[in-house]
């Protein structure tokens, strides 16, 4: 329902900003993503073609960190839980929610049965006790920190689980709908084992074929695929495509069928196009600002003391906010197809505060605070971004826009590992930086804002942050969460850390012709019920 | 012959040897690792030293070089770190893109290039030279990258005959992998062409005003059969000369065409592997680079030899 | 860049005012050689005093993005609404600290090294040609995307790139220089007279080199304006908001349907100075060396 009306929303975002930037094109354009499900029969066969905006990891559950192989692990490795369109935790591979006892300390979850991995295995508790020792314990997975409390895994019978954790942890359910929850056939571990990204074989409607590096990937309709009477398609390529331009352009000559993350500058053309829909998706994630406050040796090391007027003084982190105009911002960078906001959690959600308001731009208020701090203007701001042209756009709108309350914009573009290692090694003012984000709100402040977080970059160290968040967790409650997650960001705008600008969308192209995919604001496309339209 | 071919031999190995200790530590000079790239977002410092440690990062820096001279000298090129993928399957499926690419770009450079030249030189001084001339001076002139966004602009969002961009396997749809070739080639070969048209007329003159020619004319060969035989087939060393010189240009002009026309090749890799810290990748395509280049400059001394007997390889070998 | 030259083997006598003199009036006559002379003071003239006639490139203007060209925006506007034809003037000057610079820095460090190598050789010979067998061999871009990443992409950054891949060509051309000139007899009856190795180098080696040296340099610098233009526009090179033709260019791929304006000028302007370049070098190597020109 929340999705719905976020398109719906959506649809009149482009006619809006059309208006204001002047862009011929784009005059007019309307997204046709008010159905959020193209519900039109679609006719058995055919093969999908799916570029993708980047080369996915390995595609081993236990390891991969890429936002793109998760795109291609939703077609193939299917999860013990997954989420509806309102980014709400359902059962798939699981029969039912996680059944907590001894004060949330234990989970028990029931596995649905008949169910086949696509080598032919069943799928059984002893599989999926394999797969979540495997991320719990293998050096190299990044998935024991998002099963942070898990401590043990106990087949309880044939088909149930039992997960016994150090405390209790509200995240559990989100993060066993992502790769944690992906369920790795055992035969194919124990036959390859660290090589399993090579030749990964889970349960989903597609199972993996071939992989040539950084051309494509190969999936086929799998024949164990327990529903596998609504599979239509044949099979799905999903090709690498790193340039926005060219998606769009191959999704216009028909080369490829579906486009992921179209260039908000090509949204209003393509959305001009009959043979083309653009579905938007994706929200949860947030984009901002992070200032060095305290982070001098790395997030992994204590806080220390950062020499920067910016650093140095709240006042001035304020003043830069206020100068800033997040609506402008999005007009001028984005085409207004963005969602200026001053949150981390995506609208809408159910942990956000209420009474969140946005400080609008307020130059007269912005010098007030520069003179109050009492420092001489221009207050030099060295801004770190990562060099691409897109994010370079926005460093100079918001250098053009920092210099009018006495600011003076270094923008200082830098190739993107680069930045991030400068990042994490705290040698920077202040950089453009952003989080994909995850279903739990938990996902979106812990380890970014909360004291010795690897992606705390701006060094905070606060009690009170800390606390909250961390009680948030321990907390099944909806209300009781909400409620600390609102103390918790509140402290972290008048501590000047993290200035938030907007929540990213992404923006789906497809065929006319293609029906049946769904598309939601985690970003992540299903085909499992995709195809030709008839 | 055997002589020279084993000082080459010994020359070489100290090139590619230096080569494989720069591009070595010159990798690990750059910040951030494979290590951290891979973590991403879920980048907590056990996991980092963990994948620090799968990849051997975590070893002192001889060490490390001598894991990788043991790998090299069976044969193992290692594993790419991005996706898990051994790095000879990689660079098999992607030197063969760049090959076509090379190739097409080179016909192309040929077959204007030295009609081009020969016509200028057989009528110098003359319309045919000029625009011969000017096209040469333009061709050298106008920088890649632009001309395959043009190239783009005209023909694929304009007139729209051919797609902007993307790559078909020759082995898929050998049609369709032409259609994608074309631009990407023409591109590529303007600039090649220039170089050899001016080249191939200067030659062309020189050869032109040599003693043999003006023989061979004196017999009443027919002038066309003097261009065609005589002169041309000893511009030609000039033609294989530029064509060894420009093996390094081709190759920067390949990445960069790559990446407009977003070709899975070679090129593409290249920028790729450095972007994401894929040092074995980078390792491999510098060492596949530097053997290239020796190997592509001792065919051409050899056919230099080839087609012009006067020239003594000693000589050629020097310098 | 392939040209192939041969060197002036010139007595030291033959360099002077009246020699310069001829040159010139040789030069002169030559139209093509003097449109290429036309289009280099042209492009210099934009590079120094441009910036300083159009005014600030930078200024974003958010109400006029992707403007058509029109009376107050004779080149259209970009997707800051920033005026292309200021960028443009801007962008020669960037160019051209690209172009002079990477030159210089590749004459500074090759010439000694072409110098010793050609003098001593032997032993120290094979190792510097060696080493610039490496450098010839490397890939370029590797080299360039690893530089950026360390130093941070920027004009420093393009100049340092495009400087080392230079030296190569400078080595092996001073050193050519040095072997030729070493055989003439007059540098063997100074070396019988007793003169020292510096008096030999900078008295009769070095004037003689000077020649290709300069023939050399107008082929390198509109080959680095080029080079400038390509990282920059890879991304690699000079950074937003500094306008470079490059840059710019980059900036226009993502608005080919939208602007297709953008995409044009940037790129003539890089070839109408590369031409010009290209034609003054040509025309230098004819009056220089006379027997190269055919």
């Amino acid at each position: 329902m929340r999705t719905r009306r976020l398109l719906a929303a959506l649809a009149v975002v482009p006619l809006v900003a059309a208006g204001c930037s002047g862009t011929a094109t784009s005059t007019g354009a309307a997204l046709t993503g008010t159905a959020p499900y193209d519900d039109r029969p679609v006719r058995p066969g055919g093969t999908l073609t799916v570029a993708l905006s980047q080369d996915p990891d390995a595609l081993d559950p236990t390891t991969a960190n890429t936002f793109v192989a998760r795109e291609v692990f939703a077609s193939m490795c299917e999860k013990l839980y997954d989420v509806d369109a309102d980014m709400k935790v359902v059962p798939q591979l699981a029969a039912a929610l996680p059944t907590l006892s001894n004060g949330g300390k234990t989970a028990t979850i029931r596995l649905r049965q008949g169910i086949r991995f696509n080598d032919g295995t069943p799928l059984d508790a002893r599989a999926v006790r394999t797969t979540l020792v495997r991320d719990l314990t293998l050096p190299t997975s990044s998935r024991t920190s998002e099963l942070g409390a898990v401590r043990s895994v106990t087949v309880v019978d044939d088909h149930t689980v039992r997960l016994d954790m150090s405390r209790p942890f509200a995240p559990l359910g989100a993060q066993l709908a992502d790769r944690a929850g992906m369920i790795m056939s055992p035969r194919a571990l124990a036959r390859y084992g660290k090589d399993f990204g090579a030749h990964p074989v889970c349960v989903g409607p597609f199972s993996f074929v071939s992989r040539t590096s950084g051309n494509q990937i190969v999936l086929k309709r799998s024949r164990y695929y327990y529903a596998r009477a609504k599979v239509k398609l044949d099979g799905i390529v999903y090709k690498i495509v790193t340039d926005a331009n060219v998606r769009s352009a191959n999704l216009q000559s028909g080369d490829i069928q579906v486009a992921e993350r179209i260039a908000t500058s090509d949204v209003g053309s393509l959305s001009a196009d009959n043979s083309l829909k653009i579905l938007a998706g994706g929200g949860i994630g947030y984009q901002g600002i992070t200032i060095n406050t305290a982070n001098t040796r790395g997030t992994d090391k204590p806080p220390g003391k950062v020499d920067t007027p910016l650093a140095r003084n709240a006042l001035l982190r304020k003043a830069f906010e206020l100068s800033l105009d997040r609506d402008v911002i999005n007009r001028v960078v984005f085409n207004g197809l963005y969602d200026p906001d001053c949150s981390p959690l995506p609208r809408g959600s159910a942990y956000r505060d209420p009474a969140t308001r946005c400080p609008k731009r307020d130059l007269a208020q912005a010098r007030t605070l520069l003179k109050r701090a009492g420092v001489h203007t221009p207050v030099h701001v060295n801004l770190l971004l990562a060099a691409d042209s897109v994010t370079e756009r926005l460093g100079q709108v918001v250098q053009a826009m920092a210099k009018e309350a006495g600011f003076a914009v270094t923008v200082q573009p830098a190739e993107f590992v680069t930045a991030l290692d400068q990042a994490r090694a705290g040698k920077f003012d202040a950089i453009q930086v952003g989080w994909s984000g995850r279903v739990d709100p938990d996902g979106n402040l812990n380890d970014l804002i909360t004291t010795g977080g690897s992606n705390n970059y701006s060094g905070l160290h606060d009690p009170v942050i800390d606390d909250a968040v961390h009680r948030a967790a321990a907390t099944t409650d909806t209300a009781e969460r909400a409620r600390l997650y609102a103390t918790a960001i509140r402290r972290q705008e008048q501590l000047g850390g993290v200035i938030y600008l907007y929540h990213e969308r992404y923006f789906l192209g497809t065929s006319a012709r293609v029906a049946g995919i769904r598309y939601y604001a985690d970003g992540i496309p299903r085909f499992t019920t995709a195809g030709y339209a008839r | 012959m055997g002589w020279f071919l084993l000082r080459r031999a010994g020359a070489a190995l100290i090139v590619v040897a230096l080569a494989s200790v720069v591009v070595f530590l010159g990798v690990r000079a750059l910040p951030g690792d494979p290590a951290v790239v891979l973590a991403g977002e879920n980048a907590t410092p056990k996991v980092v030293e963990a994948i620090r440690h799968q990849y051997g990062l975590d070893q002192p820096l001889p060490v490390q070089y001598v894991d990788y001279l043991k790998q090299l000298v069976t044969g193992d090129l290692g594993t790419s770190t991005q996706d898990k993928l051994p790095v000879s399957g990689i660079l098999a499926e992607r030197i063969p893109v760049t090959l076509e690419l090379a190739v097409l770009a080179m016909l192309v450079a040929i077959v204007i290039g030295v009609v081009a030249g020969t016509i200028a030189a057989a009528r110098r001084g003359r319309f045919p030279d000029y625009v011969a001339t000017g096209f040469g001076l333009v061709g050298l002139s106008v920088p890649h990258f632009w001309l395959g966004l043009l190239a783009i602009l005209l023909f694929a969002v304009k007139l729209r005959i051919l797609p902007a961009s993307g790559y078909v396997p020759l082995t898929d749809d050998p049609v369709q992998n032409l259609r994608r070739m074309i631009l990407p080639a023409l591109v590529l070969g303007t600039g090649f062409a220039a170089i050899l048209m001016r080249q191939t007329r200067s030659a062309m003159l020189g050869a032109l005003s040599a003693d043999y020619v003006r023989t061979a004319r004196a017999k009443g060969l027919s002038g066309a059969r003097v261009v065609g035989v005589h002169a041309l087939r000893n511009s030609l060393t000039t033609v294989v000369t530029v064509l060894g010189l420009q093996l390094g240009g081709l190759i920067s002009g390949a990445v960069v065409t790559e990446q407009i026309f977003v070709i899975p090749g070679f090129g593409k890799l290249t920028v790729d592997a450095v972007l994401t810290r894929n040092y074995p990748v980078i390792q491999a395509v510098v060492l596949v680079t530097v053997v290239g280049y020796i190997v592509v400059n001792l065919l051409v001394d050899v056919a230099y030899a080839a087609l012009n007997p006067r020239i003594r390889l000693a000589g050629a070998a020097d310098g | 860049m392939a040209d192939v030259l041969t060197p002036a083997r010139l007595a030291p006598a033959a360099t002077g005012s009246g020699r310069t003199r001829r040159m010139w009036r040789r030069f002169r006559r030559r139209p093509m050689a003097m449109t290429g002379l036309v289009l280099v003071v042209l492009f210099l003239l934009l590079a120094v005093v441009g910036p300083v006639v159009f005014g600030d490139p930078t200024r974003i203007d958010f109400g006029h993005v992707l403007g058509a060209p029109s009376l107050s925006h004779l080149l259209g506007t970009d997707d800051l609404g920033r005026d292309q034809l200021t960028r443009i003037a801007s962008g020669a000057r960037v160019s051209l600290e690209a172009g002079v610079l990477s030159v210089a820095l590749a004459m500074v460090v090759g010439v000694p090294i072409g110098l010793v190598a050609g003098f001593y050789r032997k032993h120290l010979d094979s190792v510097v040609m060696r080493a610039v067998d490496v450098v010839l061999a490397f890939p370029f871009l590797v080299f360039a995307v690893g530089l950026a990443a360390i130093l941070g992409p920027s004009l420093r950054n393009v100049v340092l790139a495009l400087g080392i891949s230079q030296i190569p060509a400078v080595v092996r051309i001073t050193r050519g220089e040095v072997l030729a000139v070493r055989e003439q007899d007059f540098v063997a009856g100074a070396i019988a007279d007793g003169a020292t190795d510096r008096t030999i180098l900078t008295r009769y080696v070095l004037p003689n080199a000077t020649n290709a040296l300069i023939v050399q340099a107008t082929v390198a610098i509109p080959g680095a304006i080029i080079g400038e233009a390509t990282l920059s526009f890879l991304g690699l090179g000079v950074q937003p908001p500094t306008p470079s033709w490059g840059v710019m260019l980059t900036g226009a791929q993502q608005f080919l349907s939208q602007a297709p304006w953008l995409a044009v000028w940037p790129g003539v302007m890089i070839a109408a100075t590369t031409l010009g370049f290209n034609l003054l070098g040509d025309g230098l190597r004819d009056v220089i060396d006379p027997r190269s020109a055919r």
